[in-house]
């Protein structure tokens, strides 16, 4: 009997993989996400907006000879395991072309090590920021539409130097991102004149950070700078630190720019609390990515949804450039958006295919920045500092 | 530093998260005598029961810890159910089979609560809530039924062990297996009984970390390896020693922080468990199992 089952089964498998084999071959691009894990009240955003990217290109003509461009989701996890078990998976298993993601640095050093690169896979990632992944030793195929946390940390120290901070803690999640954007900004801070009166890694997943948070105040800084991501262990930080009154004022860095943050303390008490997080500039392209991410549900100010949104655009191009071929991916995601050729706002996904089937230049001017790559995959970037106000994260100052 | 500063942020903070490491600790003690291999399943469960109370506390609109019977009732059902479909089958096998099963388990009951509850961080009580200040002590009222709660689950786990029938059934089971089955002791409901402490000790760890804490899907798993390392600190197979054990693991790892450096505090409770295999295997309170 269960014999009998099994063969129904696997018949029944054979004759839908049958059906499906007979149309159009489709064009697969992974879609790496840390859908669980510590940054998963970030992730579905993120992925809906590179999803938006795929509906867009297959809604007006697809990919190619008119074949669907499908985005394959896995879970990175935002560690290097999971990084490396996804990545494995999109390439080996289901053939993707390309890759966006995956969302944390870890992951993108990981997958990009053991299994993208030697693969000769393109990835792009949208949210990997730790500056190790711009000195990664890639062979050109890693990108990212995010600017390096070098950049962040920096502005962030200028920031609050012009903002009169004088001495402050730093706590950072003991990963690679954590660590680079902890060093970024201790570099600077000092350089400014500012003092670092705590510095101090801390591990994924206790319950209590209490004595670290003890340790940290000894110093007798009167703010907090964390970098974490605010679902998971730097929510716990940052409560218990309000909750035991270590530090006046609080800084987080783009992770921990959560909304579980706001929903877990309430609003009352994150008065002196903000957040720091690459922002797109004011531009055609911006309006035109949150028209169209509005009109399909989404958050246009969630975080990291233009950056997922242009990698995911971006691909679908330099795919389109590169006829397929999976090896020539990395050199035409230069070619379509280096400053030169005709420009190409998110969404225009017909008039795009149009000018490359004719052999012309074109300039992609994304929703997150113009993302003209240099030599490491790195875009430049530009950031605000966030509060907490009624209607959740509001923009305090730009950051230079 | 002076001495309440070390009390307060210090040992205060240890003794509360030991008490929470203590009950999974004596779960795994029991299971451990009894059953005689390590579960490993055990952070999972504790995630489950919290997440229990968590619905029951956003469906009734009840406090957590009004919800924390009804989650220690569902996750000792849970708990027994999952021996019946899966460890029973395998009672006859070498325990390491059993073991790499309750492995699987971990993850499927961790998938099953990243289902249900999604995998975001969720809280029983939004907001924050400030120490009370006693004699310059700043301790949290949740912080107080922590430690009472621990002390009181135990203490009637220890009278249950030592004055009824079915508890004198369970210690000559773990005394000596083959002369409690010729005395006429029943082998399931021995086991069961012990699932059913063992399930709802979870979930009292679970619920109380959730409320010291977040609730997050991989809660348990992270309290995994402090709980071990507190069972074979105290001694597998003594309650008393798992409770010592537990507390013994929450204060070193806030202790820690004081001399290494704070990304080290994880691996405290791995070095306690390293150290005691190596100069003490029997556990301070000498256990009877290793």
């Amino acid at each position: 009997m269960k014999l009998k089952m099994l063969a129904i089964a696997g018949g029944l498998l054979a004759a839908t993989a049958l059906s499906t084999a007979g149309a159009k071959a489709d064009v697969k691009i992974g879609l790496l996400g840390g859908v669980s894990g510590p940054i998963a009240a970030m992730a579905p955003a993120m992925i809906d907006a590179a999803q938006l990217a795929i509906s867009q290109v297959n809604d007006q003509g697809g990919i190619l000879d008119g074949e669907t461009l499908v985005g394959v989701v896995g879970d990175s996890a935002c560690n290097p395991q999971g990084g490396t078990d996804a990545a494995t998976k999109a390439v080996n298993i289901e053939g993707v072309t390309a890759i966006v993601g995956p969302h944390c640095s870890g992951a993108v050093l990981a997958a990009a090590g053991s299994v993208t690169v030697p693969a000769g896979v393109t990835m792009v990632t949208p949210s990997g920021t730790s500056p190790e992944i711009t000195g990664l030793d890639d062979n050109g195929m890693v990108f990212r539409t995010v600017p390096s946390d070098d950049y962040q940390g920096r502005a962030l120290a200028r920031t609050l130097r012009e903002q009169g901070y004088e001495k402050v803690a730093v706590a950072y999640i003991n990963n690679d991102y954590g660590t680079g954007l902890a060093n970024a900004f201790k570099g600077e801070f000092e350089a400014q004149g500012g003092q670092i009166a705590g510095f101090a890694a801390h591990e994924d997943g206790k319950a209590s950070y209490r004595s670290n948070l003890a340790d940290l105040s000894s110093g007798g800084a009167d703010t907090l700078v964390i970098f974490d991501y605010g679902d998971g262990t730097g929510l716990t930080i940052l409560r218990q630190a309000l909750e035991n009154g270590f530090f006046e004022r609080f800084v987080g860095g783009d992770g921990m720019k959560s909304d579980a943050v706001i929903n877990e303390l309430g609003t009352e008490n994150l008065a002196d609390y903000f957040a720091s997080s690459p922002v797109g500039e004011a531009s055609n392209a911006l309006d035109t990515f949150n028209a169209a991410f509005t009109a399909v549900g989404g958050d246009p100010d969630a975080i990291f949804v233009t950056t997922s949104y242009d990698a995911a655009f971006m691909l679908a191009l330099a795919i389109e450039k590169a006829g397929g071929d999976k090896a020539k991916v990395a050199e035409s995601l230069r070619e379509i958006s280096n400053g030169e050729g005709e420009a190409i706002l998110p969404g225009e996904w017909a008039k795009a295919k149009k000018l490359i089937d004719e052999g012309k230049a074109i300039d992609y001017k994304g929703a997150a920045g113009d993302h003209n790559f240099d030599v490491n995959g790195d875009v430049p970037g530009t950031f605000a500092l966030f509060e907490v106000g009624a209607e959740g994260y509001e923009v305090v100052t730009n950051m230079k | 530093m002076d001495f309440l500063e070390l009390v307060n942020f210090y040992i205060i903070p240890g003794l509360v998260i030991g008490s929470i490491y203590a009950l999974g600790a004596v779960g795994i003690t029991l299971v451990f005598a009894i059953l005689r291999y390590a579960h490993l399943a055990h952070g999972d469960l504790a995630t489950l029961g919290a997440f229990l109370a968590l619905a029951v506390v956003t469906g009734f609109g009840i406090s957590p810890l009004a919800a924390l019977p009804i989650a220690i009732l569902g996750t000792a059902a849970v708990a027994v159910g999952i021996d019946k479909v899966f460890y029973e089958h395998l009672r006859e096998r070498p325990k390491i089979v059993t073991v790499m099963a309750s492995l699987g388990i971990a993850l499927m009951v961790r998938a099953v609560v990243q289902v249900i509850w999604g995998v975001d961080s969720e809280s029983y009580v939004k907001g924050i809530v400030r120490p009370d200040v006693y004699f310059g002590l700043r301790i949290r009222d949740r912080e107080i039924y922590t430690v009472i709660a621990m002390i009181a689950l135990v203490g009637v786990l220890q009278v249950f062990l030592t004055q009824s029938k079915w508890g004198k059934a369970m210690r000559a089971m773990s005394d000596n297996p083959n002369l409690a089955l010729l005395s006429g002791i029943d082998n399931k409901k021995v086991v069961m009984l012990t699932w059913i402490i063992a399930g709802g000790l979870c979930a009292a760890a679970g619920v109380f970390l959730g409320i010291n804490t977040e609730l997050k899907s991989m809660m348990g798993w992270n309290m995994l390896l402090p709980m071990f390392a507190a069972a074979i600190l105290g001694g597998v197979g003594r309650v008393e020693g798992a409770v010592l054990g537990g507390l013994i693991v929450g204060v070193a790892e806030e202790l820690s922080v004081l001399v290494l450096p704070s990304e080290y505090k994880a691996a405290t409770a791995f070095a306690i468990l390293l150290f005691m295999l190596l100069v003490r295997p029997t556990g301070l309170l000498r256990g009877k199992v290793l």
